[in-house]
């Protein structure tokens, strides 16, 4: 065994444990010194997110990575937490299996937001915290390098990180941001002071918006979140003349009937100069009489519709899975292969080694016997049997690498050690 | 150098524009990482052959820009083309070449089937004539500005009252953004081209004045087909102005601008087509000026 790992996911940890075995970046660090003094030549990186808690660890010969028990048992002193309790939901994988999860966990294809790009991030920072806490050594290095790789073509040649699934996500970026270029000079209206009017200002900030009013029928309530996010709060009365006033709106209320009916929005339309106004109506019942989306310049988009867009992007991600899939598949293998190639590199040098002591034997015997060669004669015969020697070992080697690269050289290993006895 | 710029002929940018194009219409079949810079490349290769061709027929062929119909479409196509090209730099998402190479494909085309023959020069109308041929370029170009930024603008507004997240590879500029190009060109198109006119007509008059060659007459087609499209610019560009403070003054342009288009189009058929005294070889005594189409 060359790679371990083990860990557990939102999938196999419930959040309360999950809660107690998350690791903060400085327990990540006193982690992994921690191990570097229990367990020295080991390689080894802590991931520790939201939604996951893994520890990947290699090494080689003499130096081989523990056991996953006795990982499993350093998790929980860690974090001090029961053995007991973590084993019965925590994965142990060992060599092929660890590359390939890693590359999945890196591409986003293991995530809960399938697709989603900040744990690429995430897997950095964690390999950083690793290689300033000096346990990350050549294998960790390579794997985790190999996977960022991955996650970087999983990223270009699939579309599975690329739509929105968010509903105030979409909202922004897909819809208001088609119909306006710009948000800086546009008047955003909030109505309700919910947790989805809070986030998708704050998608609207990130775009610029920078003239933004609440409203909420609760004044204290509109205050506070105007605070909290940069807006100023408006007072429920001037609903009419804020619609006016208004380029996009943002209803969350938890109204049981529609707060800007069409007679309502027929009076500020006349106002309104033409300008084109988007609506995101995010409540349920809506805020907004649907009839008003057949007014000319009006962009009225209900969480239905939005729903669905979102929807369909998640499909589109899903639909990407094979291709995605793949492309971590054909890097494992390559990663295995190059991992295997590894092993074979000292069997090959001694093999190089006894070939080339047996040619330089042989040519002092010849050279002795005829001593009429010149330098010029004499070089010409060593290139001659170092082309020879080359030529012959081609073949085996070629056989070698392509093994490495199938999986299983070591057959071919142990032949040439006894045909040519080669020792360990 | 001057061997190699003498072999470029019209093919070798309507080729390098054409690859452009159809790596354009790829983004709707496949994704790909050297696309956009496969796209630039090759508009940056037309269009740096298609200037070459230009500046060698002014040098070498005494065909300054504007001096014959050929070089007057290849001239607008031009313009058309280096706005492609800035704009896929400036905005390599939007699919803008989808667009826009073919309108500079079609200029060419217009090119190749009408007169390579100059327009009768003379010192006296000079100026007239190459005023006369660049108000019609700038509204020919603004036109067709407008109408794909009207094209655009439906696509785009169509999207957005289906509901639909946009299409992968297909991501449209703002509807605020083609509203506010498809505001200013129909006013551009019709003062342009009304200048055109008025300035086609006193080229009219100094040749009538100084007997330099027969005048053209009023019932002329092509005095004829630009009058009716100077009017209809003209007009699009009264009621662009009228609904401006509309809520549907952005659809009300889209539209105009792609009807704009189209009698342009008309025109430009007709013209080419058509049997005009407009820019005909002059009388043996005369001298004569350049022109539009």
């Amino acid at each position: 065994m060359t790679l371990a790992f083990v860990g557990g996911t939102h999938r196999t940890v419930p959040l309360d444990l999950r809660e107690r075995l998350a690791f903060s970046a400085e327990q990540a660090t006193e982690a992994l010194q921690r191990f570097r003094r229990l367990f020295p030549g080991r390689e080894g990186v802590l991931l520790s997110t939201c939604n996951r808690v893994e520890f990947y660890t290699a090494g080689e010969k003499e130096a081989q990575p523990p056991p996953t028990k006795q990982l499993v048992s350093f998790l929980a002193e860690c974090r001090g937490i029961d053995v007991g309790l973590l084993e019965s939901v925590l994965v142990e994988e060992c060599d092929e299996a660890v590359v390939r999860h890693l590359f999945s966990v890196a591409s986003g294809l293991d995530s809960m937001v399938l697709g989603e790009p900040q744990i690429v991030a995430q897997v950095k920072q964690a390999w950083a915290i690793a290689q300033d806490s000096q346990t990350s050594g050549p294998l960790i290095g390579e794997m985790f390098q190999a996977a960022l790789r991955t996650a970087k073509r999983v990223t270009s040649q699939t579309t599975i990180g690329r739509e929105r699934l968010s509903i105030p996500s979409v909202a922004v970026a897909d819809f208001a941001r088609g119909v306006f270029e710009r948000f800086d000079d546009k008047r955003v209206l909030i109505i309700g002071a919910g947790k989805m009017a809070a986030e998708t200002l704050r998608y609207l900030r990130g775009a610029g918006a920078r003239d933004i009013v609440v409203l909420n029928r609760t004044i204290g309530r509109a205050g506070q979140l105007a605070a909290r996010l940069g807006a100023r709060p408006g007072s429920f009365e001037n609903l009419e003349a804020e619609l006016t006033a208004a380029d996009l709106v943002v209803s969350t209320t938890g109204a049981s009937a529609p707060i800007v009916p069409l007679e309502l929005f027929k009076k500020s339309e006349r106002q309104r100069a033409g300008r084109p106004l988007v609506v995101l109506d995010l409540a349920v019942p809506r805020d907004f009489d649907p009839q008003i989306a057949g007014r000319p310049g009006v962009w009225l988009y209900s969480i239905d519709d939005l729903s669905a867009a979102c929807a369909a992007n998640r499909k589109s991600r899903q639909s990407e899975l094979p291709a995605a899939f793949a492309i971590i598949e054909e890097e494992t293998q390559r990663f295995m292969g190059d991992l295997l190639h590894r092993t074979t590199v000292p069997v090959i040098e001694q093999l190089r080694a006894g070939w080339n002591e047996t040619g330089v034997a042989e040519l002092d015997r010849l050279f002795r016997r005829l001593p009429h060669l010149d330098g010029v004669a004499q070089a010409e015969i060593r290139q001659a049997f170092e082309r020879y020697a080359a030529k012959i070992l081609h073949p085996p080697l070629v056989s070698l690498r392509s093994a490495s690269h199938s999986g299983s050289p070591h057959g071919l290993l142990d032949a040439l050690k006894r045909l040519f006895d080669l020792k360990e | 150098m001057i061997e190699f710029v003498s072999r470029i002929s019209v093919v070798c940018f309507v080729a390098s524009y054409a690859v452009a194009l159809a790596c354009e219409a790829s983004r709707l079949i496949f994704r790909s990482g050297v696309r956009g810079a496969a796209m630039v490349a090759f508009a940056a290769a037309g269009l740096c052959a298609h200037t070459l061709f230009l500046v060698w027929r002014a040098a070498n062929e005494s065909s300054i820009p504007l001096s014959s119909a050929f070089d007057w479409y290849l001239l607008a196509s031009w313009l058309l083309a280096g706005g492609y090209l800035w704009l896929t730099i400036s905005n390599p998402r939007t699919p803008v070449g989808l667009f826009m190479l073919p309108v500079v494909l079609g200029l060419i085309g217009a090119a190749q089937v009408s007169s390579r023959e100059p327009f009768p020069q003379s010192p006296a109308t000079q100026i007239w004539g190459a005023i006369h041929g660049s108000f019609y370029l700038a509204a020919c170009v603004a036109v067709a500005i407008g109408a794909i930024a009207g094209l655009m603008w439906l696509i785009q507004a169509g999207r957005l009252a289906r509901k639909q997240a946009p299409l992968r590879g297909f991501r449209m500029p703002s509807l605020e953004k083609l509203a506010h190009i498809q505001s200013r060109t129909p006013s551009i198109a019709a003062w342009t081209s009304s200048a055109g006119f008025v300035s086609g007509i006193v080229l009219n008059a100094v040749y009538r004045q100084r007997e330099l060659m027969e005048t053209v007459p009023w019932t002329d087609p092509v005095v004829l087909r630009i009058a009716a499209l100077v009017v209809w610019l003209v007009a699009a560009a009264m009621v662009s102005g009228v609904v401006s403070r509309r809520p549907d003054a952005a659809r009300t342009n889209a539209w105009l601008s792609l009807v704009s288009f189209g009698v342009l189009t008309a025109s430009i058929v007709w013209g080419l087509f058509g049997v005009t005294q407009h820019g005909a070889p002059p009388a043996p005594t005369a001298v004569h000026s350049e022109a539009a189409p």
